[in-house]
């Protein structure tokens, strides 16, 4: 509960229509696209700067828990208030300020919604390079925090290659800029430390992103093997060829059934494995790199190599990739989505070993991701009305990452760590690296309330925060 | 003064430990060949070189990642990847001598970073030993990684203030079929940029766009402004970008290597040659690469891709002159590289970024008696 000197300043400073803290407007907010759930003391919706800096000064005054939120699509619990507070939403701050072409730069407000923004720069003939899956309804902000990748992070690099300067505001509510419109800003590199450091350094307000020119030819093609270690194999082999395709994505299992029968994409129902590969650029080049893709295809014994045709193929392949979680949602309405990267060269031995995890636990598990970097994402299914299958299925979930970092790997390449995977933190750095993070957040943050008990293992965090975990592995849905 | 050579990762930690302990001021080095650059090298107690730090710990081509220890030169990393069809593309300043590591630390770039980058973009990880003896891994050897705080960001550019690197990995990049360069020469800046924007506005994708004015096409052996267009690809497809690029001529093989060399050499090869020589970084728009020529008194090469660009000066008071007369502006200056006789006289950086409390913040952080490299960075941190 928030006291009432608090609300009235919050009301104060954004107005009441954008202060919520009844209990029915709060249960909005006490879930992101993972599995955890707790609920914020209040929500406030600012819409410019000054705003989240006096909310800042707020909360710090109060010693209250500040937690930055833009879609909640994000997969690890890092928009999750696990120990209330106040929720700074960034809904309202979805404007992009500055589209210009001819410097290849635009400058958002983090609520933007990152296909919004390649929509707004498509007339002009460029486009923003990272693509989640979420592009439609998670935002820049998020996606700066997360450091988020996306298909065709391939070959475009994920968002901290196309950010290059923020404005953040820290907790004590000080506003600083970080970067520049132009790369090699002199001293260090402050942008390139809050990207990806998930909403617990700073809350950023602005973002000056890189704006690409869209490729003259896109080709979209489908491999399609009837075998699953043919079609892993195959990622290596397209590697091996000096080959980078835009995108290399895999679907695997009984998934492939799955999403073709919610999307009827053309995946045929009876296949192992299937690539989804894109090639983009210069249209000699992409004919020939597409040619260079087939011979790798086939020397991996692909059964068929099939290229789109026509603009309306091509979206329907890639409508099949990514309403991948929507079809699974028909087949099984509860499912986790785990996070992993390893070595392009061990992606047949991962998958069959998330398979015998999945035999060992009995649990259904497809694997759809982002093949060409190594980055799974095995997506399993269980039952949560059926006491301790959440439980088995993060269990699972976890096996396979610690079988990622054993093979040279790591536990997330997209979706953070949030209050999913601290623990497991531990198990792929030191001590002393982890101390080193913990002491840069706190350089940031000394007083440890933004979005605290994230990232760091427990004992390894912030000192100020620092309580039991919530056990929280029964959800209701 | 007191030279210390670790030849492996726990010994470069000792060694930092013991001089902390001591409270022993630090220089950190690898081969030494960026002496000229950043803030004048401290009177310092122990010279710490990583040169003995050299090798290829781990190199797997179809993961297309490797790692190598942070003293290995440059030409041997490059020699090694080559060997396999794939590149590192950082085309960095003084590549017969500079060490891996020097090369991040001092966050040295080329012309083809407009199509693939900097070092911070090609980093996947590595790990460095601070001054209170830890050894801090950071990232991997996965070309995808958000679990923890990207830490290597404060490492990269960081001119060996915070830390020292012991390895360094890289994600590779396979090398094109063939390569060539297209240069234009004009004898207006305004044709020269208008070129330039053709080729950004284009479909064309190439890998280095960079810009000569006069004084610095004539070092490169050519007249007027040029433009330099770099692509890579098969014979088709540079075949593609001779017929968009008419009216360029075409350099490949010997040729176009040498040229390359020149550019990617400027700022040392300027500075080598008087000491009162010196070399300003700009940042700016790409729309203002016109006004930063204009500014200029001497040779100027522009990444005209990407926003930056060296402008040399061939003394104290025509660079003093040129701070000046552009201080107004909203760009980035730093004097990059400067020769013994202005590197401890001129002020080398101009006006504080928004963000420097907070840099200053990260220094004392990692050094807190401020031992390591101490004055090396933007505004002496
Ligand atoms: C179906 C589906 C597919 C997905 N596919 C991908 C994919 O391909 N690639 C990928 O990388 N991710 C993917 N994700 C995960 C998710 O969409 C990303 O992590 C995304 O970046 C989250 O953005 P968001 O706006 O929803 O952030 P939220 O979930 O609201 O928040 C995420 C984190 O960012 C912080 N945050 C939000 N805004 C700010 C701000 N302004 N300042 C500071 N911190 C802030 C929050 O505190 C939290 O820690 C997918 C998710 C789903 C549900």
């Amino acid at each position: 509960m928030l006291n009432s000197s608090v609300r009235d300043e919050l009301v104060r400073i954004v107005g009441s229509r954008f202060v919520f803290d009844r209990p029915e407007d709060l249960r909005l907010y006490e879930y992101d696209g993972g599995v955890d759930k707790a609920r914020p003391d209040a929500v406030v919706l600012p819409q410019t700067t000054g705003q989240v800096s006096a909310i800042a000064r707020l909360a710090s005054r109060h010693g209250l828990p500040l937690v930055g939120r833009g879609a909640g699509t994000g997969l690890s619990g890092g928009a999750i208030p696990r120990f209330g507070g106040i929720m700074v939403g960034f809904a309202r701050m979805n404007r992009i300020l500055e589209i210009d072409f001819a410097n290849e730069r635009a400058v958002v407000e983090p609520g933007v919604v990152n296909l919004d923004l390649t929509i707004a720069v498509q007339p002009g003939g460029y486009f923003y390079a990272p693509d989640p899956s979420s592009g439609r309804a998670c935002t820049i902000g998020g996606n700066v925090a997360e450091n988020a990748g996306g298909p065709h992070t391939l070959v475009y690099g994920v968002t901290t290659n196309h950010v290059l300067g923020l404005e953040v505001v820290l907790a004590d509510g000080a506003v600083v800029r970080t970067g520049a419109f132009w790369p090699d800003s002199p001293g260090y590199d402050l942008t390139g430390l809050l990207t990806g450091s998930e909403g617990t350094m700073a809350l950023v307000t602005k973002v000056i992103v890189r704006l690409m020119r869209q490729p003259e030819a896109v080709k979209t093609v489908l491999a399609i093997y009837d075998s699953a270690d043919n079609c892993a194999a195959t990622v290596s082999e397209i590697t091996a060829r000096g080959i980078t395709p835009a995108a290399l994505e895999m679907l695997e299992g009984k998934l492939i059934q799955i999403v073709e029968e919610a999307t009827h994409a053309g995946y045929p129902l009876d296949a192992s494995g299937v690539l989804l590969i894109e090639m983009e650029g210069l249209s000699e080049a992409v004919e020939e790199q597409a040619e260079k893709v087939r011979a790798a295809c086939m020397a991996c014994n692909a059964r068929e190599f099939r290229v789109a045709r026509t603009e309306a193929e091509r979206a329907l392949l890639w409508k099949g990739r990514k309403n991948a979680f929507g079809a699974i949602g028909r087949v099984s309405p509860f499912y986790y989505t785990q996070d992993g990267v390893v070595p392009r060269t061990k992606i047949a031995q991962t998958l069959r070993e998330i398979g015998a995890i999945g035999k060992r636990r009995e649990l259904m598990i497809g694997n759809i991701f982002h093949a060409g970097d190594g980055n799974m994402h095995p997506i399993i299914t269980f039952d949560a009305r059926k006491p301790g299958d959440l439980e088995r299925a993060q269990r699972a979930g976890f096996e396979i990452l610690d079988y990622c970092i054993s093979v040279g790997g790591s536990i997330t390449g997209e979706h953070g760590i949030g209050m999913e995977k601290m623990e497991l933190l531990g198990h792929q750095f030191s001590d002393e690296s982890l101390d080193l993070m913990r002491r840069i957040k706190q350089m940031f943050d000394p007083l440890c309330r933004l979005n605290p008990g994230k990232v760091l293992p427990t004992g390894k965090g912030c000192v100020e925060m620092r309580q039991p975990p919530l056990i929280n592995l029964s959800q209701e849905m | 003064m007191e030279m210390i050579r670790p030849s492996n990762a726990s010994d470069l930690a000792e060694a930092l430990t013991a001089a902390a302990t001591s409270g022993a001021t630090i220089a950190l080095r690898g081969a030494g060949s960026k002496d000229a650059m950043g803030g004048p090298v401290p009177d310092a107690q122990a010279d710490l070189r990583l040169d003995r730090m050299s090798g290829i710990l781990q190199y797997e081509p179809h993961d297309l990642t490797i790692q190598v220890a942070a003293g290995t030169p440059w030409q041997e990393l490059n020699a090694v990847v080559t060997g396999q069809g794939q590149m590192l593309p950082l085309d960095p300043p003084r590549a017969a001598t500079a060490t891996i590591g020097g090369i991040v630390a001092s966050n040295c770039s080329g012309p083809r970073r407009r199509l693939y980058g900097t070092a911070r973009d090609m980093l996947i990880g590595m790990t460095f030993a601070t001054l209170d003896g830890s050894l801090v891994q950071a990232g991997g050897m996965v070309v995808k990684n958000v679990a923890g705080l990207d830490t290597q960001k404060a490492l990269t550019g960081s001119f060996g203030t915070l830390a020292a690197m012991a390895s360094v990995n890289f994600k590779l990049v396979p090398l094109p079929e063939a390569s060539r360069t297209f240069l234009f020469a004009f004898q207006a800046a305004e044709e020269c940029l208008a070129a330039r924007q053709r080729v950004l506005a284009s479909a064309l994708q190439p890998a280095a766009v960079d810009l000569l004015n006069p004084a610095a096409a004539k070092l490169a052996g050519c007249d007027g402004f040029v433009l330099a267009v770099r692509a890579g690809g098969s014979e088709t497809v540079l075949a593609r970008y001779a017929r968009e690029l008419d009216g360029s001529a075409s350099l490949e093989g010997e040729k176009e290597s040498t040229f390359w060399r020149t550019v990617q050499e400027f700022a040392p090869a300027w500075i080598d040659q008087a000491p009162e020589h010196s070399l300003v970084r700009v940042g700016h728009m790409l729309s203002e690469l016109g006004e930063v020529l204009d500014s200029a008194a001497g040779p100027v090469v522009a990444r005209a891709g990407n926003g930056v660009s060296y402008l040399a000066f061939d003394g104290i008071d025509a660079l003093q002159n040129w701070m000046i007369a552009t201080r107004e502006k909203p760009w980035s200056r730093v004097v990059e590289w400067s020769g013994a006789a202005v590197q401890r006289n001129v002020e080398l950086w101009s006006g504080a970024v928004d963000d420097f409390a907070l840099m200053e913040r990260l220094k004392v952080l990692f050094d807190p008696q401020r031992i390591l490299n101490p004055g090396r960075l933007y505004g002496r941190l």
